[in-house]
């Protein structure tokens, strides 16, 4: 029995025995490679679950919205370690209680899905702790070294000309699990922070200020650069960021549900060089 | 060309510490460079990077943050708390290419009204050299002439 076979199984035990109410899962895209959500509430319906090597996005977004929990039954989600990590840092900041997510884990191992063992985000952290010590992404380490190796106002001159592309759509805050508040900043307008044309300095401050609030929260899942439609690698900022928390603090984003928040805590020996 | 360039500088203060320092330099008659707009707030711990990029947006061409030394904070943790934020701050910054030097940070207590003249004075000479923060000026300039509001 293949992975899909066993997975949809698995969905239908859920559903028919009362476990959950609804199976976030996968489902057949637009295109042969491309994977869309599917909710699913009956177990007559767990046929439409698809899981292969291409299900990458994050589902965990899909639990935020307001009303979803609030019934206390559970809902049944495919999550990837990405996912999981997420599932922890909405619980840190108190936006689910992670005893009502139940976790149909996977991992995509040379495009193939992988099952994972355990059900609770916490059968996880053995997982997790691992992919800790593995340390953050090289490809992107990469990148990012390339750009520190350029002078400041090639760095400046390089993000201009990505987000001069940006034209505002909000795509990378709708599908990222992180970004869940009520009123994002950038509808503020009493005052109003950020400019919300699509000219070159409010893309800026758009970007940076998102950047600046996933600092130690982002997974880095990619969701913000598969949804980008102009190609702006804002992953690869997210990544600095992920580093500085983990380099400076020791902060790896989702390790538990307990974890304090980076920039919600401190401690008294926190380095301070730059400051007079 | 005739006038020399002189920057503007804004520091956003927490009142306890750095603002009762700013005092003291006024009361006890010492100079400092007329360059700087002070910005009042509760505690480093309101500093929002939204006020950073806020005032660069606007026209300054340097930022002062500055609060109470770690330990003398008012609320016990505000300024703890915004040492961390500037920290990441500071790292996003430098990897988006926005100047660091620009921006600075101190610890400056109520009794260091002579530290506070000796900080602006500097930070005024420092910015002076690198001239006007061009960079973010000429962007700000596209959006009064291209839009309408």
């Amino acid at each position: 029995m293949g992975i899909q076979e066993q997975y949809r199984k698995e969905a239908a035990e859920l559903l028919s025995s009362g476990e959950v109410k609804l199976v976030i899962g996968y489902g057949e895209g637009s295109t042969a490679e491309r994977r869309r959500p599917v909710f699913v509430r009956s177990a007559e319906y767990v046929s439409r679950l698809v899981l292969d090597g291409s299900c990458v996005a994050n589902l965990s977004s899909y639990l935020v919205p307001e009303g979803l929990l609030s019934d206390g039954k559970k809902v049944a989600v495919f999550l990837k370690p990405d996912g999981i990590r997420s599932i922890n840092i909405l619980a840190a900041e108190s936006q689910l209680d992670p005893e009502q997510v139940v976790i149909l884990g996977f991992d995509i191992e040379g495009g193939q899905a992988a099952p994972l063992p355990g059900r609770k985000a916490s059968d996880f952290t053995a997982l997790i702790g691992s992919l800790k010590s593995a340390g953050l992404s090289p490809e992107l380490q990469k990148d990012a070294d390339r750009l520190e190796q350029m002078s400041a106002s090639e760095r400046f001159g390089y993000w201009k000309e990505q987000f001069s592309k940006c034209i505002k759509c909000y795509a990378c805050r709708q599908v990222c699990p992180m970004c869940y508040c009520r009123r994002c900043i950038v509808d503020v307008n009493q005052p109003q922070w950020i400019n919300t044309s699509s000219h070159t300095l409010g893309n800026f401050e758009w970007n940076i200020i998102r950047a600046f609030h996933l600092a130690g929260r982002c997974v880095s899942c990619g969701g913000c650069d598969r949804s980008c439609p102009v190609n702006i690698p804002l992953r690869l900022i997210n990544h600095r960021m992920a580093k500085e928390a983990l380099d400076t603090f020791g902060h790896y984003a989702g390790e538990s549900a307990e974890q304090q928040p980076v920039l919600a805590t401190f401690r008294q020996e926190d380095p301070e060089t730059f400051i007079l | 060309m005739s006038e020399p360039f002189e920057p503007k500088i804004v520091a956003f203060v927490c009142t306890y510490c750095t603002y009762a320092g700013a005092d003291l330099a006024g009361t006890s008659r010492m100079k400092y460079a007329s360059n700087v707009r002070i910005v009042r707030l509760p505690c480093t711990g309101r500093i929002s990077p939204m006020f950073i990029l806020k005032a660069l947006q606007k026209g300054a061409d340097g930022v002062l943050v500055s609060g109470c030394h770690p330990g003398d904070c008012h609320f016990a943790q505000g300024n703890y708390h915004a040492r961390r934020r500037w920290t990441v701050f500071r790292a996003l910054l430098a990897f988006t290419g926005i100047p660091e030097e620009r921006i600075k940070f101190s610890w400056i207590s109520a009794a260091e009204g002579a530290k506070f003249t000796e900080l602006i004075n500097g930070i005024t000479g420092q910015i002076r050299t690198l001239g006007p923060f061009e960079q973010y000026q000429e962007l700000q300039k596209v959006i009064e002439t291209q839009s309408t509001y």
